[in-house]
């Protein structure tokens, strides 16, 4: 079973899905975590088991899993009391934390203490990254004073977006502006990550970094699916 | 330059901004209530340069060799509550909060603690498996939405407790026969179980390589919290074993806090357990009764 972690808003995350039926994927919500049957033992003697979409499973049948959400927000507990929303988004954000930490399977991208995928970084830390392994950026800044609005970014003309799962990579630039993506990407510790440049070719600047692609390449999602079967068989 | 952010008369910044005074070296204090009045200007790229000006203050980024980050949500802040939600005033501090917080991760100055590294602790059982690595026990726990597998775990341990997941802090209470008849409103949200483990608690307080211990006799399930349950507590100052001590230390390196809060219980049968590891220790409560100098370490820390 393939698992998709993300919003029950996320339409994408819902085609994926659809698009995986025939390897059972399934949806996992936050509305998954509001129904009895989820047991999750910390000494591994005991068979922990979950709720995907609805639906109670032993964690051994989870064979891998994409994450598209960077945490539980409280505008979706709908189903919870207002008061209690806020403490039920963070107790659901810090167990799935654990619970993807723990699963025995590929997780792509794996969750860190800030973000149930990859790391939280903010603008001003990508610029940094990427300017440590080499890609060239425009300075980035930052104002904050009572009454003013936040700055807009650089505009660039026709920036480009490549995308890198592995040490595969995806998008119309050089092979040098790829590898530099897969520096960045290895920089985070991810493992999917699409990276905007300012342009295709060699020497083009460093525009912005998203932990969660578009899915608009259909070789993107086959490649993610291989990706997880591959990544399955290899290493656990 | 040493900053300080936070607010004045919080215990353990006072504590630390007096040792550094005491220190002679320069020290300046971002009163976290002057947060409506304070503007922030930062200049990233393979370096992070920048600038915070109050009412009373200019403070040149570049120029910090060394932060202690002690703040609170400056959104609960009076004036900014007072605003309320969604006014300039609460994005104002939201704004200062995340700027700060940025500038504190990529900064190249001594920073107790990056945020990053104390964002282990917004997650319980993540952190166990960190503390378990280390060759500390950690308690036998479930979490789950399903009573039948309460009620499992608490007929195979006996005596059970239960506690937050996350950081929102949460008073640790044992499950009791009254529990029982709301147990099923647990498949809501996950909910923690932990087997309760007899004996005496320990709060070791890491400041770089050195190590403050201190023993806590209490029978509350919650010293913090012993005064509700009429339970007095007595803090004491002790040595810990070597391989103990140098599990803790190792512990809060390898997450990345050159200060942090350790806290562990000593079983009868003689087994170290440990339960957290705080990022953010309010050392002084420990201090106080014990005498331990865990201020001047920290401002030793922050002056080398």
């Amino acid at each position: 079973m393939l698992v998709v972690v993300a919003s029950r808003h996320d339409e994408p995350a819902k085609a994926l899905v659809t698009r995986w039926a025939a390897h059972d994927a399934r949806l996992l919500t936050c509305e998954d975590l509001s129904v009895a049957g989820w047991r999750h033992y910390s000494d591994g003697r005991r068979p922990s088991r979950a709720v995907i979409s609805g639906r109670e499973v032993g964690v051994e049948e989870i064979s891998g899993v994409l994450t598209r959400l960077p945490c539980v927000v409280e505008h979706e507990l709908t189903h919870i009391i207002p008061v209690d929303r806020a403490y039920v988004a963070a107790e659901m954000t810090a167990f799935l934390t654990a619970w993807l930490t723990g699963l025995r399977c590929p997780v792509v991208n794996r969750p860190t203490p800030t973000c149930l995928s990859g790391p939280n970084w903010r603008p001003e830390q990508w610029v940094y990254a990427a300017a440590q392994v080499g890609i060239p950026v425009h300075p980035l800044h930052r104002r904050v004073s009572l009454g003013s609005q936040p700055g807009s970014a650089v505009s660039h003309s026709k920036p480009v977006t490549v995308t890198v799962l592995g040490d595969r990579w995806f998008g119309s630039v050089a092979p040098e502006v790829a590898i530099q993506a897969r520096r960045l990407a290895d920089a985070a510790k991810v493992e999917l990550l699409a990276v905007r440049f300012s342009g295709p070719d060699p020497g083009c600047s460093f525009v912005s970094a998203n932990i969660w692609p578009e899915f608009g390449s259909d070789d993107l999602l086959d490649a993610l699916l291989a990706y997880l079967n591959e990544k399955r068989r290899t290493t656990y | 330059m040493i900053l300080l952010w936070g607010l004045p008369l919080d215990g353990p910044l006072a504590a630390v901004h007096e040792a550094l005074k005491r220190l002679e070296v320069p020290v300046v204090l971002l009163d976290q209530r002057e947060v409506l009045r304070t503007d922030i200007e930062l200049v990233v790229s393979s370096k992070i340069e920048g600038v915070v000006r109050t009412c009373d203050l200019t403070i040149d980024l570049s120029r910090v060799t060394a932060v202690y980050l002690r703040p609170y949500d400056s959104t609960r802040l009076p004036n900014v509550r007072t605003a309320g939600s969604g006014s300039s005033a609460w994005y104002h501090a939201l704004r200062v909060d995340d700027a700060l917080w940025g500038w504190a991760e990529l900064t190249p100055a001594v920073v107790v603690n990056r945020p990053t590294a104390m964002a282990s602790n917004n997650s319980k059982p993540y952190q166990s498996g960190q503390i378990r690595s280390f060759g500390f026990r950690i308690p036998d726990t479930l979490i789950t939405t399903d009573p039948s597998a309460a009620r499992e775990f608490w007929a195979t341990y006996g005596t059970v407790v239960y506690k937050s997941i996350s950081s929102v802090r949460s008073i640790v209470a044992r499950l009791t026969p009254e529990h029982m008849a709301r147990l099923d409103t647990i498949a809501g949200c996950p909910t923690q179980f932990q087997q309760y483990v007899p004996g005496n608690d320990y709060r070791v307080h890491i400041v770089g390589n050195a190590v403050f211990a201190c023993e806590i006799v209490s029978a509350a399930d919650d010293y913090r919290y012993a005064g509700r349950q009429g339970a007095p507590v007595e803090i004491r100052s002790c040595e810990l074993p070597n391989d103990c001590a140098e599990r803790c230390r190792a512990l809060a390196a390898a997450i990345g806090l050159s200060v942090a809060g350790v806290d562990l219980r000593y079983t009868p049968d003689g087994a170290w357990y440990c339960f957290e590891v705080n990022p953010s220790p309010g050392f002084t409560y420990y201090q106080e009764a014990s005498k331990q100098p865990i201020n001047e370490a920290i401002a030793r820390l922050l002056a080398q």
